[in-house]
């Protein structure tokens, strides 16, 4: 009973360092998503509660290797690019997306303004497939979750997709799955419509 | 007149980072040169103290003397040194107008150009290309890397997307402040093959430490390959998102977040 409980302890302890750990580290990150991971659009960080922990570690591997953000017009992406730097292992990449999702998602104030969420709707059909119907994401798709994150970063990643700014690098598989998709959305008031149909999502 | 000067110094900053562009010689002759004088004074009035802490130590039945400092002997204790001092100041005042006026005003025409952008917390930096024309479409664009061709006089401009950054390469012993708004000037001719560091010198926010980039100087032929390695070829997609209407917009929003 004693050496169960000894193992018990032992366990519960290296659980204990585990979650420490993560948020230690995103405490680097804080500046930027704010210390409850919902973002801050002054400086063009995304919420990252809403992300599953397999979306935000592939992400930071993808920063790290320079799939993602090394584009010269990626303004926000070049921040994150020497940012994942500070994550020297995949472990890390692990524990600090761990304590993100722990910090748990909620609905964000909507700042666009001009979207249709009834022409969003239709356009949303094609989004489906990947993102969900709840908009909640599939991991086994590399789809993100679209919900509770702030729509002036959607568009912006539309864009960044559309114009090739992200997702054109070879490797990013993922990334290239997005772009003919977002090449389907003709003009930014598709867009919009597109992004104001995920808001109310939002839950 | 620097080249002359460097055979009387000590050469520790070249042990210590070689150069590799032609004005760094003179920074390094400048540094020695202050080095030097201001290290004679401090260790001679170091020296001095020190010897006037023992000489005038404390004695038995030895009273200290208040000296007021108004005779001519003893005003001469400060005067002397003091226009030793000024005559050193110009000494160091001389060839610091003259680095000032080679590296900053008298910027030669160039071989090469290219432009540096700098944002937080990344370099990015647009080289000419084959044509040796910046602004055009087969300018190579890449991130914390900058290609340059040995033995070739450029012009560099600095630019900043967001904060003040400062565009340092220790080898080239070129340091120079972007400022937000502003395209700043200046040259350097590369000397010295190799791969070096590019570093941020400015306080730019909480990724300014790991704000490096490389420099890599390169051969003609090497650069020449490097050039027609990454000569941008423009595909049928990215040909029809260049014409797309919203191109200005995305680039607007992508400063405004």
């Amino acid at each position: 009973m004693q050496a169960l409980a000894l193992i018990l302890s032992i366990f519960s302890g290296l659980l204990a360092r585990a979650d420490y750990r993560g948020e230690q580290l995103y405490r680097n990150c804080t500046i930027c998503h704010g210390p409850d991971g919902q973002g801050i659009e002054l400086q063009l960080a995304p919420a990252l509660t809403n992300l599953s922990e397999k979306y935000l570690v592939e992400q930071l591997k993808k920063f790290k290797s320079g799939m993602r953000g090394a584009h010269a017009e990626d303004l926000a992406g070049l921040r994150m690019l020497p940012m994942s730097q500070t994550l020297a292992t995949e472990e890390d990449m692990i524990a600090v997306s761990q304590y993100i999702v722990s910090l748990g998602s909620s609905p964000i104030e909507p700042t666009l303004e001009g979207g249709d969420p009834v022409k969003g709707q239709a356009t949303y059909a094609t989004c489906l497939a990947c993102h969900g119907p709840d908009g909640k994401g599939n991991d086994l798709l590399n789809a993100p979750s679209l919900i509770n994150q702030h729509d002036w970063y959607q568009l912006t990643q539309l864009k960044n997709f559309k114009s090739g700014v992200r997702g054109s690098n070879p490797q990013d598989i993922a990334g290239a799955q997005m772009r003919p998709m977002s090449m389907l959305l003709a003009d930014e008031q598709m867009m919009k419509d597109v992004i104001a149909y995920i808001q109310t999502l939002d839950q | 007149m620097f080249d002359f000067l460097d055979r009387f110094m000590p050469g520790i900053l070249e042990w210590l980072l070689p150069r590799a562009s032609t004005y760094a010689i003179e920074i390094d002759v400048l540094f020695d040169v202050i080095t030097i004088l201001v290290g004679f004074w401090f260790f001679l009035v170091l020296g001095y103290f020190f010897y006037l802490i023992f000489r005038y130590r404390h004695r038995e039945g030895q009273r200290a003397e208040y000296i007021s400092g108004e005779t001519h002997k003893q005003k001469q204790a400060i005067e002397i040194p003091h226009y030793l001092i000024l005559i050193c100041d110009v000494a160091i005042l001389v060839p610091t107008f003259m680095v000032w006026y080679n590296i900053k005003i008298d910027i030669p025409p160039p071989d090469e150009e290219v432009r540096v952008v700098s944002q937080q917390w990344a370099w990015t930096f647009y080289h000419a290309g084959a044509d040796g024309v910046l602004g055009t479409d087969d300018d190579i664009v890449s991130i914390n890397e900058l290609h340059l061709k040995n033995n070739t006089q450029y012009t560099y401009h600095l630019e900043s997307l967001d904060v003040m950054h400062s565009f340092s390469i220790p080898v080239f012993r070129l340091k120079q402040d972007a400022i937000p708004g502003r395209v700043i000037s200046g040259h350097f001719k590369p000397i010295l093959t190799g791969e070096w560091d590019i570093q941020c010198a400015e306080m730019c926010g909480v990724a300014h430490g790991i704000m490096g980039a490389r420099v890599f100087i390169e051969t003609e032929e090497e650069h020449a390959a490097w050039i027609a390695a990454n000569t941008p070829k423009l595909s049928e997609g990215e040909m029809l998102a260049a014409k797309d209407e919203n191109l200005p917009e995305v680039k607007e929003d992508q400063n405004n977040g």
